[in-house]
């Protein structure tokens, strides 16, 4: 077949493909630098993490290291990484969801404005947000001066999970906000409108009809401040007692003070597994919400 | 969405709820401004009495805050280079050119901004320290790359989306060359994404804490590993006045940024509108 239209019509398809191979050249050109940089300085390191961790201080290979990192005070930090991480992720989602939708019913003017309440803080140091916490919620910060006429006043509101989650939802609300402000524009009006005039109460729409389409949004959302928190520790560092040390907390200890890379190589290979777990359950929930609008537009 | 009979108490609770939730963001960043100036740098709030303090001791003898802050301008200049070289690149080929393999190149872009950072400074301290670079800031700037290019990649992809393929076919028809339509047609009109892409490169590698933590050595340290230093160990009252000024410079940043896609989008909407200030947030558009 491709010899008889070379046949028939050579000089176009030749130039054709002449031109596709130049193209595919150009390309593979272009993409190189990117291509070979994320090779080198990206994905080779964490290989080498994942080797690290599997070999013994002789060079046979082992898995004491994650035995290790499965085992007592490392363990627990494994589960406080995951409690404080779904904690933050509950609040966040909590907050970003009110604060979404209110802005989506803002007027395009005072809802640029609250938008850039959202966004401007996000590209602020997050050190520099925490520090501002810090002096917040200190006993003479300006929370405990407020609530200096309740009894039990001042809280200790810093250096325990209190303070840690306080701040670590901050840093990551600006994050679901944004993703759930997206969904919500994106919900068809006319279906709650439809809802309404078919007699359905206010919240039987807000149960039955929106809740359910902006559910997916809501669950990658809140999936996605999760993952994001797993690998933080600026916040619990600086605001958390020894009691709210994360994983990633543990493993810049166990490089810079016990110079143990083995060991933080299985802990960094242990939250690099919880992360695409957390991916893979966002990517499962997002084509599964595509599939069901699909069908319910069909 | 229940504008319909929604009631006016309904409406003023919510209002309420969500004007707490904006005071709980910008709150913490009010009260860094307001303490930089106060003479009690020490968690009392509100001040009793002003003063530039802070601000001139930044600069006293023996601070460590003017050599922090030239290591991290130096390091995000580098970086921004970098990142740019690979954009551009990068954009080129995925949106002007038949690559194979494609939506391999993707996933690997978007591999640095969804992996921990953590996981990613470890694996580049074990990549540098053998080659006894840790401290370099040649080094640093490297391993700020991995994370500032990815973002410099989606940012430019979505500008080159943006710009109609037919005005280089025209340019090209009237035999203009390859270069001469880089030069004449392509780059200015691709020169707001450009400049957005710097700017976002330049206050990522400027902000890394992760990378820099595990990179730098005791006299090689950026600003973020000071400033956190100085909140875990010497307790060093001027940080909230280098604070106030990292502030001032994303909130400068940001508003570069909003001209500069507010000019290069024909001026039909303010900067202040709720896609522009969306698209500062998720900067790489429609890809990410």
């Amino acid at each position: 077949m491709a010899a008889t239209l070379t046949a028939t019509a050579p000089t176009p398809a030749r130039s054709r493909k002449l031109l596709a191979s130049r193209r595919t050249r150009v390309g593979i050109l272009y993409a190189l630098p990117v291509v070979v940089y994320l090779l080198v300085l990206f994905v080779y390191p964490i290989f080498s993490t994942l080797f690290l961790s599997l070999k013994n201080t002789d060079g046979s290979l082992t898995l004491h290291w994650y035995a290790d990192a499965l085992t007592g005070i490392n363990l627990s930090v494994l589960f406080t990484t995951l409690r404080i991480s779904a904690e933050t992720a509950l609040f966040s989602l909590l907050f970003g969801f009110i604060l979404a939708n209110a802005i989506s019913r803002l007027k395009p003017l005072w809802a640029g404005v609250a938008m850039l309440i959202v966004v401007v803080p996000h590209f602020i140091s997050a050190l520099v947000r925490t520090y501002g916490w810090i002096i917040l919620l200190g006993d003479k910060g300006l929370v405990n001066e407020t609530l200096g006429w309740v009894p039990g006043a001042p809280f200790q509101l810093l250096y325990n999970e209190i303070g840690v989650v306080i701040g670590t939802t901050s840093v990551m609300l600006p994050y679901t906000v944004l993703l759930l402000y997206g969904v919500m524009r994106g919900v068809d009006r006319r279906l709650l409108a439809a809802a309404a005039s078919m007699g359905a109460g206010r919240v039987t729409i807000f149960r039955r009809v929106y809740l359910p389409l902006v559910a997916p949004g809501l669950a990658s959302a809140g999936l996605l401040s999760f993952i994001l928190s797993l690998g933080y520790y600026i916040t619990p560092a600086l605001m958390g007692g020894p009691n709210q040390t994360m994983i990633a907390s543990l493993i810049n200890q166990q490089v810079m003070k016990q110079n143990q890379w083995n060991g933080a190589a299985a802990e960094g290979v242990i939250l690099l597994l919880l992360t695409f777990a957390g991916l893979l359950l966002v990517r499962l929930i997002t084509s599964l919400g595509a599939s069901r609008k699909k069908r319910s537009a069909s | 969405m229940m504008e319909l009979r929604r009631t006016l108490a309904g409406r003023i609770a919510l209002t309420a709820v969500a004007t707490v939730i904006l005071l709980f963001l910008a709150l913490p960043i009010i009260v860094i401004l307001v303490t930089s100036f106060s003479d009690n740098a020490f968690a009392a709030f509100p001040p009793n009495a002003w003063t530039l303090h802070w601000y001139t001791s930044l600069f006293a003898d023996g601070s460590k805050w003017p050599a922090a802050l030239s290591l991290s301008a130096l390091v995000a200049c580098l970086s921004t280079v970098f990142s740019l070289i690979i954009g551009v690149t990068a954009a080129t080929a995925l949106t002007r050119s038949e690559l194979p393999l494609r939506s391999a190149v993707y996933a690997l872009v978007l591999g640095p901004l969804l992996i921990p950072q953590i996981v990613t400074a470890l694996g580049l301290f074990l990549l540098f320290e053998p080659a006894s670079m840790l401290g370099s800031p040649l080094a640093i700037a490297l391993g700020h790359t991995v994370l500032a290019s990815p973002i410099a990649v989606l940012i430019l992809v979505a500008t080159l989306r943006g710009i109609d393929e037919r005005l280089e076919d025209a340019a090209a028809s009237m035999g203009a060359g390859r270069l001469t339509i880089a030069r004449r047609i392509t780059f200015p009109l691709a020169a707001p994404g450009m400049i957005a892409a710097a700017i976002f490169s330049f206050i990522t590698s400027f902000d890394e804490f992760y990378i820099s933590q595990f990179l730098s050595s005791v006299d090689t340290v950026t600003l973020p590993v000071q400033i956190y230093n100085s909140l875990t160990f010497d307790i060093d009252p001027s940080v909230t006045a280098i604070s106030a000024i990292l502030i001032a410079f994303a909130i400068l940043a940001l508003v570069l940024v909003a001209l500069v896609r507010w000019l290069g989008s024909g001026r039909q909407d303010s900067p202040l509108s709720v896609e522009n200030t969306a698209g500062i947030a998720a900067p790489g558009g429609e890809a990410v």
